[in-house]
C-alpha cells in the first residue's frame, strides 16, 4: 500500500514524520494530527485499540493506543501513542465522535485513561467492576468482586 | 396493481437530515436539565425486550410519545473474547470468534485467519480463496435474511400477523445451513477456515445442492418484495424514519450498509480486495436517502447481488489444493511470527476487521475485534431523540445489531 502524496507531505511538513503503519506520535501532538488527517480528507474513524505492556529493564509499565482513519474509499492511515500507566493521553473525541465509546472500552478493558473525554465511564463491564480484564497482569484464573 | 420493487430508489425525503446536538453537550445523565418539573418518563428499553435484537438496554427519557434524550448501556453480553483469545494458541481462535456475530460466522473466521495470514506472510491456495469467497457470500445472504425476518417481526401486526415474514424468510435461512451442514459438518459454527485455507473442501452433490437452493431464493425475493416493500403501512413506518447524517456516521465508524445507504459509495470487497474478489465484478448498490427504508433496499439489492455471485462461483472454482500449510493437529503446533497486522473484510454488517499484536510465539499477544455493529450502536444517541418509541424500535431494527459482536 503505497502513501498518498498529500498525507506524505502532511507528515513529513507538518509533523516531522516518515510514512508507516502505524505511525508513532508523541502524545502531545496526537489530537493535532488527527484534526490534520481530518482536514485532508479523512473522515472514517475506523478503530481505537489498546494493548499493555508490563515493565521490563528499558521501559516502564505502559500501553500502546492505535487509531486507524480511512479516507474513503481506499486510502487509509494509523497512528499509535505510548502512555507510561498512570498518565493520560488527550481524548480525540474532539476531532471524531466516534472516539467515545471506543476509548471508553479501551479504557474499560486495558486501563488506559483519555484525558478530556466527555464521559469515561466503564462500557462492558459493570460499574462495580475492580481492575482491567485484558492487562497482562490480570490472571484470568482469579476470581473477582462482586462474582467470587 | 403494479408491485413495487426494491431495485429502483424510493425518492429521498425532502431536506437535510436533520442535526442532533452531541449527547455530551448536555449534561451527562442528569435528569434535572430535561426535566425540571419531572413531566418526562424515564424508560428502560431493554435489555430483555424482543426489538433490541439481544440484550442491550437503552435509557429513554420520553415526553409523551417523543424521546428526548437516550443513554445506551452495552455490556450484557460480554464475554471477554479478547481475553480468551490471548490465553488460546492461533488454532483454537476461530471457534471462538465463531461466536462474536453467530449470524455469519464464516466471516468472522475468514477475518481472524485472514490477519493471522498477513501476520505470517502465507499465501493461500487459489482454489481455497475462491471458497472461502463462496462460503461468504453464501453466508451474507443467510444472514441478510435473518435480518429481513427480525426487522418485518419488529412491525409486528402491520405486515400481515405477527411472525410471518419472519417464517418465510427462516425457512430459506434453513436451507443455506443445511448447504453449510453438508459443506464442514456444522449449521452454524464450521471452524472450516484456518491458517493458510480451509479444512474441508466441498463435497459431492454440493454444487447442485447450492444451485437449487439459492435459485430458489431468488425466485422468493420477489415474495419478499410483495409481502413487505409493497406494503403501503411498511412505506409509511419506514420512510424517513431514523435517517443518518454520512458526516456523522463516518465519524462514528459506521459501515456497510448503513453506510451504502447514506449515500457512501464504500465496499471494501471492491475496493480493497480481499480473497477472490479482486478477480470478480462487484455491483455495490447505494442509496442517498438514509432512512430505515434506504437501508431495506441497499439489503435487498446486495442479498441478489450476492445470490447472482454465489450462482456464478459455483460453477467456477479452480481446482488445486485447499490448504498452504500442513493440516495441524496440536494446538500449539503453529507458532507465528512476531509483528503486528490490521485486516478487515466487509462482512454483513460493514468492516469487520482483526487488529492482533504478535510476539513470535503460539499465542497472539493480543488481538482486538473490530466489530461493525459496535459503532452502529453508537448511532442510537443520535437517532433517538425526537423520534417516537415506535420509530426507534423501526430504527434499530434497521440497523440491524448482532449484540454478540457488539459486546464481545
Amino acid at each position: 500500500m503505497s502513501t498518498p502524496d498529500d498525507l506524505a507531505s502532511l507528515l513529513r511538513e507538518g509533523f516531522d514524520l516518515e510514512p508507516a503503519d502505524p505511525l508513532t506520535v508523541d502524545r502531545s501532538r496526537v489530537v493535532e494530527l488527527a484534526r490534520s488527517l481530518k482536514g485532508i480528507g479523512f473522515e472514517y474513524f475506523s478503530y481505537c485499540a489498546a494493548a499493555h505492556y508490563p515493565a521490563t529493564d528499558a521501559d516502564p509499565d505502559r500501553t500502546v493506543v492505535e487509531y486507524r482513519l480511512r479516507r474513503l474509499p481506499r486510502d487509509e492511515v494509523a497512528f499509535r501513542v505510548w502512555v507510561p500507566t498512570g498518565e493520560s493521553t488527550p481524548s480525540l473525541c474532539g476531532v471524531f465522535a466516534g472516539a467515545d465509546w471506543q476509548e471508553r472500552e479501551q479504557y474499560d478493558l486495558v486501563g488506559t485513561v483519555f484525558a478530556d473525554h466527555p464521559d469515561l465511564r466503564r462500557i462492558m463491564l459493570p460499574e462495580d467492576w475492580e481492575g482491567h480484564p485484558l492487562r497482562r497482569d490480570y490472571a484470568i484464573d482469579t476470581r473477582h468482586h462482586p462474582w467470587r | 396493481m403494479a408491485v413495487a420493487h426494491s431495485e429502483e430508489a424510493h425518492e429521498a425525503p425532502a431536506g437535510p437530515v436533520p442535526t442532533v446536538v452531541r449527547p455530551w453537550a448536555d449534561p451527562y445523565l442528569d435528569p434535572e436539565t430535561y426535566d425540571p418539573e419531572g413531566d418526562l418518563m424515564v424508560m428502560n428499553l431493554g435489555p430483555q425486550h424482543p426489538s433490541t435484537h439481544g440484550v442491550f438496554r437503552v435509557k429513554l427519557w420520553l415526553d409523551g410519545e417523543v424521546c428526548v434524550k437516550a443513554v445506551p448501556y452495552p455490556g450484557y453480553l460480554h464475554r471477554g473474547v479478547e481475553k480468551l483469545c490471548e490465553k488460546l494458541t492461533y488454532v483454537q481462535i476461530p471457534p471462538i470468534v465463531d461466536k462474536n456475530d453467530y449470524v455469519s460466522p464464516y466471516i468472522n473466521e475468514l477475518a481472524v485467519n485472514m490477519a493471522f495470514e498477513q501476520l505470517n506472510a502465507v499465501e493461500v491456495p487459489r482454489r481455497s480463496q475462491y471458497l472461502r469467497t463462496l462460503g461468504a457470500e453464501m453466508q451474507r445472504v443467510g444472514s441478510h435474511l435473518l435480518w429481513l425476518g427480525t426487522f418485518a417481526m419488529d412491525m409486528g401486526g402491520a405486515l400481515g400477523g405477527g411472525a410471518s415474514a419472519f417464517m418465510h424468510t427462516f425457512r430459506e435461512r434453513e436451507t443455506i445451513l443445511d448447504c453449510f451442514e453438508l459443506w464442514t459438518g456444522a449449521r452454524f459454527h464450521y471452524n472450516t477456515l484456518t491458517v493458510g485455507g480451509s479444512r474441508h473442501d466441498v463435497p459431492a452433490g454440493f454444487a447442485e445442492m447450492v444451485r437449487r437452493t439459492y435459485e430458489t431464493i431468488r425466485a422468493r425475493t420477489i415474495e419478499y418484495d410483495e409481502l413487505i416493500y409493497d406494503n403501503a403501512i411498511f412505506r409509511s413506518r419506514t420512510e424517513g424514519v431514523g435517517r443518518v447524517d454520512a458526516k456523522l456516521a463516518m465519524e462514528l465508524g459506521v459501515s456497510g450498509p448503513i453506510l451504502r445507504a447514506s449515500g457512501i459509495d464504500w465496499d471494501l470487497r471492491r475496493d480493497r480486495p480481499y480473497a477472490a474478489y479482486g478477480e470478480l465484478k462487484i455491483n455495490v448498490p447505494v442509496r442517498s436517502a438514509g432512512d430505515s427504508l434506504a437501508r431495506y433496499e441497499v439489503r435487498m439489492a446486495e442479498m441478489r447481488e450476492s445470490i447472482r455471485l454465489v450462482l456464478d462461483l459455483i460453477d467456477g472454482i479452480p481446482e488445486g489444493p485447499i490448504c498452504a500449510l500442513k493440516p495441524v493437529k496440536l494446538p500449539g503446533a503453529f507458532k507465528g511470527k512476531a509483528g503486528q497486522a490490521y485486516v478487515a473484510v466487509d462482512g454483513p454488517r460493514g468492516e469487520l476487521g482483526t487488529w492482533v499484536i504478535a510476539d513470535g510465539t503460539e499465542r497472539a499477544y493480543r488481538l482486538k475485534i473490530r466489530p461493525p455493529s459496535y459503532h452502529a450502536m453508537a448511532l442510537i444517541p443520535y437517532l433517538a431523540p425526537g423520534s417516537t418509541l415506535s420509530d426507534i424500535i423501526v430504527t434499530l431494527g434497521s440497523l440491524d445489531p448482532i449484540l454478540g459482536e457488539v459486546d464481545r
